[in-house]
């Protein structure tokens, strides 16, 4: 039988009612706060075998060559030198809920350890899933506030942006127009740029004239900066903050002729940074020593598992760790005097 | 029979995802089949696939929406902002916030079937507009919403949690409506033959345009969904989503150009992506390798498709 138009609204009407008919009779709700997956954790789950040992990264952007290179190529070394399996899953792209859907797989499973890359505050819930189910969890890179996370290794992004203020203030003479650029929208770059702005409005003679999406592209950070320098020719410097900004804004300043006139400061030391300080056309690098974010994370896992200091008769019974709760690894600073040192490592 | 499984979509790609999941279980017996597995690849797949039941409803029309991912993003961001900052009740926000993704559709089905421009380009267009919006609303994201906000996207009834059931409602509901009512099914018609379908009497402008605006309330409804079950609402969310749910549209039996698929082939589209990326979990495939897979994937399956019809049209 067909029906015509009007019914529309008859079944609309019938699937709304539906709807909170479903709503009204669920059963389950989600805990009021977070003290019932600490209570989940406290009942002392089973325990996770180490007999097929295997350590599970879940990462974003896995492909990310600066991941690649850092996280993951420390991370697989680890795993060669312990002789125990290691595996890096995550979406390819930039994918928060997709990192998430990946942990919540990844927790069925039951591997030995989990090292999560602390992508957003977004993923606390399904931290604290793998931890009420007995899985050592291990953040990294950014912490992640109100999550029961075992331990976390990683860079104070506010310093990050501290230190690329003192520097520029120490490069422009502590006068100038300054612009920044990074991915906005991301709560770890965004203390980044606090730490920053911070240092310069110490300084009344430096005028901050803008913050920029370059959302992670090196043809948006050089299309970003030739445009703000038509706009402000007698700009002093550029400050990025996530890893292609740097040779973004190299490559628009080089072709403006003004290599090593305007000043740059940027994030991370891959090759190509590397090489742009080589060249003088950035003046400094702060970089991250992610190799031991995943290094000591890994290892933080596998002390854990096995037990290599146990303060307790039973850690786990007895509610707690027997690894470091927070790691700050600190910050590289990269310029023209040590460049040389990173590029021939 | 076998002409008939092979010929629609929707009964070759079952077989598909039977006969896979069967040989997976094989393969890890202890991870694969268990009901939480089950259950999270269905919640993992339950907002692409509310998104995917309004690309199919597009599809079937001969249009599709590119803006999808960022209606997601911006719907979720919108209500979040507005209860955080401004504590607004959540059934208030909720309705703001499907409100505007309506607005949103509106503005696109209007533009694209009164003033003719390119579907393409307008939803394009509209995706970066609208994910700019998301950002300027949310910042870095909204943390720490209402109670009762997350538990749209948190409880549980039966053991499975809600978005599977929002998920399996609507697109029962709109396999209900494209099955038995003259309205949806004019949507093959006008996908098929536009101009014919004109000049047998059908409003197609209107049509398109409701089209666009039913899509786009989809979408915001799945985004509201997922930012209910981060608990969250991230500017981030829904990247890259119009073209994942564009692939499992495709997959479930639509085409490009218009007036072909089923409402259930767009759940059976998302699920057997579902399952395909549960799987490279499961076996550890590294993450570098999936978008490839499932590139291949796709083509391998309309490959397959073509194959198969000029082979048994021809027997029949």
């Amino acid at each position: 039988m067909k029906l015509k138009l009007p019914h529309l609204k008859v079944y609309s009407v019938f699937s709304l009612f539906g709807a909170l008919f479903l709503l009204s009779v669920s059963c389950e709700l989600p805990p009021r706060n977070q003290s019932a997956a600490v209570a989940a954790r406290a009942s002392n789950p089973e325990p996770v075998s180490i007999d097929n040992e295997e350590y599970v990264m879940v990462t974003t952007a896995v492909t990310m060559p600066m991941y690649v290179n850092h996280d993951q190529a420390a991370f697989r070394r680890w795993g060669k030198k312990m002789n125990v399996k290691v595996s890096i899953l995550g979406p390819a792209e930039w994918d928060v809920p997709a990192q998430i859907n990946t942990i919540e797989e990844v927790i069925g499973t039951r591997p030995t350890g989990l090292l999560i890359n602390g992508t957003d505050p977004a993923i606390a819930q399904v931290i604290n899933k793998a931890v009420a189910a007995g899985i050592p969890t291990v953040v990294y890179d950014s912490d992640i506030p109100g999550s029961n996370r075992h331990a976390f290794l990683g860079t104070d992004w506010y310093e990050i942006g501290r230190m690329q203020g003192e520097e520029m203030v120490k490069l422009t003479g502590g006068k100038g127009k300054i612009a920044y650029m990074g991915i906005l929208g991301l709560t770890n770059m965004d203390q980044g740029f606090q730490g920053l702005l911070d240092v310069l409005k110490k300084y009344p003679d430096i005028e901050v004239i803008g913050k920029y999406d370059d959302k992670a592209n090196v043809e948006e950070a050089a299309k970003i900066t030739s445009d703000v320098l038509a706009a402000h020719p007698d700009i002093a410097g550029f400050c990025g903050f996530d890893s292609n900004s740097g040779p973004g804004i190299a490559l628009a300043v080089r072709e403006a002729g003004k290599a090593g006139k305007i000043k740059i400061t940027t994030v991370d030391w891959e090759p190509e940074h590397l090489q742009l300080v080589k060249d003088g056309v950035i003046q400094m690098l702060a970089g991250q020593k992610r190799e031991l974010f995943t290094w000591y994370g890994a290892q933080f896992l596998y002390d854990m598992v096995h037990h290599t200091n146990p303060l307790a008769q039973n850690d786990a019974r007895a509610g707690i760790t027997s690894v470091p709760y927070i790691i700050n690894t600190g910050l590289l600073k990269i310029t023209a005097e040590n460049v040389d040192e990173f590029i021939n490592r | 029979m076998i002409n008939k499984i092979l010929q629609d979509r929707v009964y070759s790609l079952g077989l598909v995802l039977v006969t896979t999941a069967l040989i997976t279980s094989l393969v890890f017996p202890s991870t694969f089949p268990t009901f939480e597995n089950f259950s999270q690849i269905l919640l993992n797949l339950s907002i692409d696939t509310i998104v995917a039941v309004g690309m199919m409803l597009l599809l079937i029309s001969g249009a599709f929406d590119l803006s999808v991912g960022s209606i997601v993003a911006f719907t979720g961001c919108f209500t979040a902002y507005l209860m955080h900052f401004f504590n607004i009740p959540v059934p208030l926000a909720l309705a703001a916030g499907m409100l505007s993704a309506l607005c949103i559709g509106l503005t696109n089905g209007y533009l694209i079937a009164y003033q003719n421009i390119n579907p393409m380009i307008q939803t394009l267009a509209m995706m970066g507009i609208i994910r700019g919006c998301a950002l300027l609303v949310s910042g870095a994201g909204i943390q720490n919403l209402p109670y009762w906000f997350n538990a749209i996207g948190q409880s549980k009834l039966l053991g499975i949690q809600m978005p599977i059931w929002y998920m399996l409602a609507t697109v029962g509901i709109f396999t209900f409506l494209f099955n038995k009512t003259i309205f949806f099914r004019r949507y093959y018609y006008i996908g098929g033959n536009e101009k014919a379908a004109d000049l047998s009497g059908i409003h197609v402008r209107k049509m398109k345009m409701f089209a666009f605006m039913i899509s786009a309330l989809l979408a915001g409804f799945a985004g509201i969904l997922l930012s209910s079950r981060l608990g969250a609402a991230l500017p981030t969310m829904g990247r890259g989503l119009e073209l994942r749910v564009i692939t499992a549209v495709i997959l479930g039996g639509a085409t490009l150009t218009g007036g072909y698929g089923k409402i259930p082939g767009a759940l059976l589209g998302a699920l057997f992506m579902g399952l395909i990326a549960n799987i490279m979990v499961i076996s550890r495939i590294s993450g570098y390798w999936q978008e490839i897979i499932l590139g291949l994937i796709l083509i391998a399956t309309l490959w397959l498709d073509k194959y198969l019809q000029r082979k048994y049209s021809a027997i029949s």
